[in-house]
């Protein structure tokens, strides 16, 4: 658990992150999103303090995060920023052993974690362990970023558009792997983007920045249906709020029973998804499978449209 | 041009030069026709090979000094703690470059005695330049992004100095190097103004005897000695670039 109590930073007099106070459940992906300037990275870099704040207090599992030397702080959490900022003098796996070296790991338990996560992030061992950075395509670039920031097993990841660099292919096939990833291990992850998409499909918890101030905090469904300011409106897109309803869920929380032709979709698929596949293929019903094939039941045209008006 | 030209120049050049110096005597008929017919054409007056030797160590002393003192104060001013001392050290170092080493013989010889020390001092004082404006150069163009991932991955500043900043700057710090060694090399001769033992020596012989066989001879093995030394730090530093994927 994060607990980020009555946060300020101030440079030269000027507030930049503004008495911010927010709780971050264990086991969550919280995304802060705002504006350019509205002090997304400088609270995210308090936490684990590449910048130390100007007043308040933020608490990792009820410890303070300066009860120990900020650079022990920042070997315990892990951080993937933009532009990855890979050690170009450094091997793939020399890289990702970054910190486990600086935690003194013996050599055989560094060598399996960097075998594990390689493996992991779908990067075959043999081909790339022994490669440097430049040698890498952006996107593999990327995934190595972001399992060097995994590989002391940190409780906390903090990402910094972590994607902002990739095209949206690339993008749409990490942000899949790091939602399964972070089933997996089990992290916190604190996630900076200026991509709402992404904020929506990555969430449970959307924080919501303008001029250094918390607006918003709160799932993404109460985002939408209960925005708090008119900057929130703004920046979710009043036409888009029906779309951002249908993309939080999956298909399988939309299944009704019956039978419809068609190819099946994936119970793990968007509703938005779904009702973009419906609209296009001219069809009121689609079937929904899970992931080992059994069927499901259906989704609806109509059973979509009831779940994407404003609630009553 | 094909890829093996130059190295095999390089070797030619290698040859010769070592050729030369360990049987000067080879090349006599070559040199004979620059001088009148009585007149040696060869360096009489000691072994060049010695020469050489003497004149490459007075160089590798003079370029160690400068490289652990120019490249300890880059690193000192670049540091939070050291940062105000960054123009006065810039100016230190610009006015040991600009004052011309002949003035700084002068000025040693009454200090030190004639001999390699004065010729140290100068050496030391114009070398230290283009290694402390690089080191500068390359601990101050870190890229962003990684300075830092480098903090954030948790190291120490000391960590960060020799495990990050250090090597990514090598290429540029090998670049200031090279160009204080080569002066440095051409600089030298002039030691022999004040009895250092040289390769200026047979320059100076050469200018006093009027003898342009000895001219040649010495300022030639000065110009090898600086092109292969140049050639072999600029693929050492190659080489580092390409392994830090500059
Ligand atoms: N070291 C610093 N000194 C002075 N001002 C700073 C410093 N770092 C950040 N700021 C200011 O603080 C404000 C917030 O910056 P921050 O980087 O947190 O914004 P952001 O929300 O991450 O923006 P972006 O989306 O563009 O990355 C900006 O106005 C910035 O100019
Ligand atoms: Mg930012």
């Amino acid at each position: 658990m994060i607990e980020i109590d009555g946060i300020t930073k101030r440079y030269d007099g000027t507030a930049v992150v503004d008495n911010v106070t927010m709780t971050i459940a264990p086991r969550t992906v919280t995304v802060i999103v705002g504006t350019s300037g509205s002090g997304k990275t400088t609270l995210l870099r308090m936490i684990n303090r590449l910048v130390e704040p100007s007043a308040g207090a933020i608490r990792l599992d009820g410890d303070d995060n300066r009860s120990m030397p900020g650079y022990e702080l920042r070997r315990r959490i892990g951080y993937a920023i933009q532009g990855h900022g890979l050690f170009p003098h450094r091997t793939v796996a020399q890289n990702i052993a970054t910190v486990p070296v600086l935690l003194g790991w013996d050599k055989a338990r560094i060598d399996a974690k960097v075998a594990e996560l390689l493996a992991l992030f779908q990067l075959d061992p043999a081909i790339f362990a022994a490669r440097f950075p430049h040698e890498l395509s952006g996107g593999q670039q990327q995934r190595v970023g972001v399992a060097r920031a995994l590989a002391a097993e940190p409780k906390v990841l903090l990402m910094d558009e972590p994607f902002g660099a990739l095209d949206p292919i690339i993008r749409a096939k990490a942000q899949a792997d790091l939602l399964d990833i972070q089933k997996l291990l089990k992290t916190t992850i604190v996630l900076v983007t200026h991509d709402m998409d992404e904020a929506f499909h990555l969430a449970d918890k959307i924080a919501v920045m303008d001029k250094g101030e918390l607006v918003q905090y709160g799932t993404p469904a109460e985002l939408v249906t209960n925005p708090a300011t008119e900057f929130v409106q703004t920046l979710i897109g009043a036409s888009e709020r029906p779309f951002r309803l249908l993309s939080i869920e999956t298909a399988g929380q939309a299944v009704e029973p019956g039978t419809a032709d068609g190819q099946p979709v994936d119970a793990a698929t968007s509703q938005r998804d779904v009702l973009s596949e419906l609209l296009w293929t001219g069809r009121d019903a689609l079937p929904v499978a899970a992931a080992d094939g059994t069927l499901l039941g259906k989704v609806t045209l109509e059973g979509l449209a009831r779940r994407a008006a404003r609630p009553q | 041009m094909r890829a093996w030209l130059p190295s095999l120049l390089r070797a030619a050049l290698l040859a010769f030069l070592l050729a030369f110096l360990v049987s000067p005597g080879w090349f006599e008929p070559l040199l004979k026709p620059l001088v009148q017919d009585n007149a040696p054409a060869i360096y009489n007056q000691g072994s060049l090979l010695t020469l050489t030797l003497l004149h490459l160590r007075t160089v590798a002393i003079a370029t160690i000094a400068a490289i652990v003192i120019a490249v300890t104060l880059a690193i000192l001013v670049t540091r939070p703690f050291g940062a105000e001392f960054l123009p006065l050290s810039r100016s230190l170092v610009n006015v040991g470059q600009t004052f011309p080493p002949v003035a700084v013989l002068a000025l040693a010889v009454p200090a030190l005695g004639f001999g390699e020390k004065p010729t140290l001092v100068a050496l030391f004082l114009y070398g230290l330049l283009p290694i402390f404006e690089n080191t500068l150069t390359g601990l101050t163009t870190l890229p962003p992004s990684v300075m830092e991932a480098a903090r954030g991955a948790g190291m120490t500043d000391r960590q960060r100095l020799f495990k990050v900043e250090v090597p990514l700057a090598m290429p540029v710090i090998l670049a200031g190097i090279r160009l204080s060694v080569v002066i440095s090399l051409a600089t030298a001769t002039i030691g022999s103004t004040v009895a250092a033992k040289t390769l200026g020596e047979v320059i100076i012989a050469g200018l006093q005897s009027n003898n342009i066989a000895f001219v040649l001879q010495g300022g030639l093995i000065v110009g090898a000695l600086a092109v292969l030394i140049y050639d072999g730090l600029s693929a050492i530093e190659a080489a580092m670039a390409r392994r830090a994927g500059l």
